[in-house]
């Protein structure tokens, strides 16, 4: 079985991330499961997330999700907080997520995947959100939670202070 | 000769008051904690930052379904990963409930109790809340009215430190108050709209016990400014929010008079018919199950309303076979908390150009005005909303987009929402009640407790409007995009302020305390955490614990000057 970094190596390329593996030593700013073999998601499943994840939060100029390791992350919170139902229902979102997308979506170059996705997220943010699409809105919540808990996400992208100071109700944009 | 000459029992928001006050007067003073220590510099965990917190700071859910299956339903904002030693687990500490009955009892059980968790909130009562039982024939007459209490709000807000603004409200009195934090500009606009819109309503800035100017004393006992950070629930290692750990033990302790012992689980308080006194205090060693007498003059009950009750029950005798101090049977009744369930929330336009600055710990306040200033209601007393306006924010990943764009949208402040929730008395009623478990213990072989607690009609119908009235102030301020909540009551005890478990009174027929918290029947004995209460108000009572519990300690003191106990 290919081990997480594995499999993230090549999906950083795949998607045409720039090599930049040194950004992986940098992984594990949040992950439980850092190095080593996956323990809740299948090899597919883990590709597949991270697919999506880096669809949702490409590395820009600031980190994307898998510099961050959102779906190492993501495994480790399957394997370490979740209850059987829960897992159970993760396993069955990303495999309806996969169907959705359809078969070919592992093999699709970064722009025919983005505009795959983006037609997916499309439909799930219609203005009634249609039930059909639940497990997509609630593994792209948890991405995007996962993401902005990191170090790179909290910090670079919303400019959290941990120390404020003070309390000012105005601050114009 | 006893061990000392006052024992309060409990660390927490009114025994910490207890322990500082009789300590200042010279009073050898021993604090029995039934929990374990808590110590600021190891187990606050209010720096750790977010890409640090386990799992997205979430408890497993078999370790909460195992142990924490009321504490984390209860208090879900609250409870996290990282700071779970500050809730008791459910499995070691279990209660019951009546058939068909529920209660949320959410606990901590270490130094300075819930004071380290609690939400902050300080408001007095008002002049209308000490005579509303008389004035409607419910329960008993408060034996206190305003003006007595006044002074010793003034004595607590400012040795605890109250942020809050003064706005000159009969029925909600102004403090002794460091300054506050300011209204958003949406809030303001939603101020405007509603006072505009409903004469007699007001919506003012939340009053927070947090440092905003610190006294010298306070800068003596090594608390400063509140910084923003909204981790309070976490600890704070600046010591800017009051809780007995921050302030009132730390005034006791460096008078050298105060011995304070954790683990000390009480199992009875021990009367001596002859003198009609307390003697001491029989505990139990949480970890080791060693038994224990300490002797001395004085007792305060400080254990919280349940704790307290069940104590007071467990310590039968010939004199007192229902009880300790309850030749009244109110020992455990009127159990009362307040109740929530009932807002609305919207989108409030007009601020897309700006955003907030850190993180305070309060936004807005609407003070009670239901059978205040509006006298048509179909519902007894009334109840207060608490919420805020600040900018929605993308968080959470449920917005249309990918790629680019979306990550770029999440540094947008986004609309501008506010909520508001309200907070509504519950009646007096004998019926609920906490008793002890007739055949079931704990692991120290303590009866557990066993609740039979109901809402009546009259919270019924007062959530069900205050629903109404809540849609109506945000669509009066032109937000869109109203929420109004299906009225769902929350669980009684959940709001987690508990009281009137031995209530204050002029008979000792119908009460179980004189109007200075000392029990009718053993002269020697306080309490004066929220069981006092004799009816709950709507405002957030702990600051009222602090008044009555610093007003009581001064009478102690009086009676032990003139040898009385």
């Amino acid at each position: 079985m290919k081990t997480r970094r594995e499999i993230l190596q090549g999906l950083i390329v795949s998607i045409g991330g720039s090599s930049l593996l040194t950004a992986c030593d940098g992984f594990a700013k949040i992950a439980p499961t850092v190095d080593g073999e996956l323990r809740f998601y299948s090899s597919e499943e883990i590709e597949l997330v991270t697919k999506i994840s880096d669809l949702i939060i490409p590395r820009t100029d600031t980190p994307g999700a898998s510099d961050v390791n959102v779906s190492g992350f993501l495994d480790g919170l399957m394997a370490e907080w979740a209850n059987a139902e829960t897992r159970e229902n993760h396993h069955r979102d990303i495999k309806r997520i996969g169907g959705q997308l359809g078969d070919s979506f592992r093999e699709l170059d970064e722009q025919d995947a983005k505009n795959k996705l983006a037609n997916l997220d499309t439909r799930a943010y219609a203005a009634d959100r249609p039930d059909e699409y639940s497990a997509y809105r609630s593994l792209k919540g948890l991405i995007t939670q996962a993401y902005f808990a990191s170090e790179e996400g909290r910090l670079l992208e919303q400019q959290w202070v941990a120390v404020p100071g003070r309390w000012n109700p105005r601050v114009e944009i | 000769m006893t061990d000392f000459d006052a024992i309060v029992v409990g660390s927490g928001m009114s025994g910490g008051w207890s322990a500082k006050e009789l300590c200042e007067r010279g009073l050898k003073v021993l604090v029995l904690e039934r929990g374990p220590e808590i110590k600021p510099d190891r187990d606050y965990v209010d720096q750790l930052p977010p890409w640090e917190e386990k799992n997205l700071d979430r408890i497993a859910q078999e370790e909460i379904d195992k142990h924490y299956f009321k504490q984390y339903p209860g208090v879900a904002y609250a409870v996290k990963e990282s700071n779970k030693h500050f809730w008791v687990k459910d499995d070691d500490h279990p209660y019951e409930t009546v058939e068909g009955t529920d209660y949320d009892w959410l606990r901590g059980y270490h130094t300075a109790g819930r004071s380290i968790m609690w939400s902050r909130q300080s408001y007095r009562m008002g002049p209308q809340d000490f005579t509303a039982n008389k004035d409607e024939g419910v329960a008993v007459d408060w034996p206190v009215r305003y003006d007595e209490i006044k002074p010793w709000y003034d004595y607590v807000e400012e040795f605890a430190g109250v942020a809050g603004n003064l706005d000159g409200l009969e029925q909600l009195p102004d403090g002794v108050y460091q300054p506050g934090f300011e209204l958003t500009d949406a809030e303001k606009l939603f101020k405007t709209k509603v006072e505009s819109s409903f004469p007699g309503r007001n919506v003012i800035q939340a009053r927070v016990a947090h440092l905003t100017n610190p006294t010298d004393e306070q800068r003596e006992l090594g608390r400063t400014n509140c910084q923003a950070r909204n981790r309070c629930h976490f600890g704070c290692a600046f010591k800017a929010y009051f809780s007995s750990l921050h302030a009132t033990l730390p005034a006791a302790e460096r008078t050298g008079n105060m011995t304070l012992v954790h683990n000390a689980i009480v199992q009875s308080l021990e009367y001596d018919p002859e003198q009609n006194r307390l003697t001491g205090v029989r505990i139990v060693d949480a970890e080791t199950n060693e038994h224990r007498f300490y002797s001395s003059r004085l007792v305060f009950l400080n254990a919280s309303p349940i704790a307290s009750a069940m104590i007071l029950l467990q310590s039968k005798s010939e004199t007192f076979p229902n009880g300790l101090a309850n030749t009244s049977d109110q020992v455990g009744r009127n159990l009362m908390d307040h109740i929530s369930g009932a807002g609305a929330n919207g989108l409030i336009h007009g601020f897309e150009n700006q955003k907030i600055f850190g993180r305070r710990p309060g936004g807005i306040y609407i003070p009670r005005y239901a059978n205040i200033t509006e006298k048509d209601k179909p519902y007894s007393r009334g109840f207060g909303y608490q919420g805020g306006a600040s900018p929605l924010g993308n968080a959470g990943g449920q917005i249309p987009g990918i790629g680019r764009e979306f990550k770029e949208a999440h540094k947008s402040p986004g609309p501008w929402r506010i909520s508001i929730g309200a907070f509504g008395e519950q009646l007096p009623n004998p019926n609920n009640r906490v008793t002890l478990h007739p055949n079931k213990t704990d692991k120290w072989n303590n009866p557990i407790a066993l609740f039979n607690v109901s809402y009546g009609e009259n919270e019924h119908i007062m959530l069900q409007e205050a629903n109404k009235d809540a849609a109506a102030m945000l669509e009066a301020a032109g937000c869109t995009n109203i929420n109004s909540n299906t009225v769902n009551l929350t669980v009684p005890g959940n709001r987690i302020h508990e009281m009137g478990s031995a209530r204050m009174g002029n008979d000792p027929d119908t009460s179980v305390l004189n109007r200075w918290c000392q029990a009718h029947d053993v002269p020697n004995l306080f309490v004066t955490d929220g069981s006092f209460m004799t009816s709950a108000a709507c405002q957030n009572p702990s600051i009222s614990y602090m008044a009555f519990t610093a007003r009581a300690c001064d009478h102690a003191m009086k009676l032990m000057q003139e040898n009385i106990i």
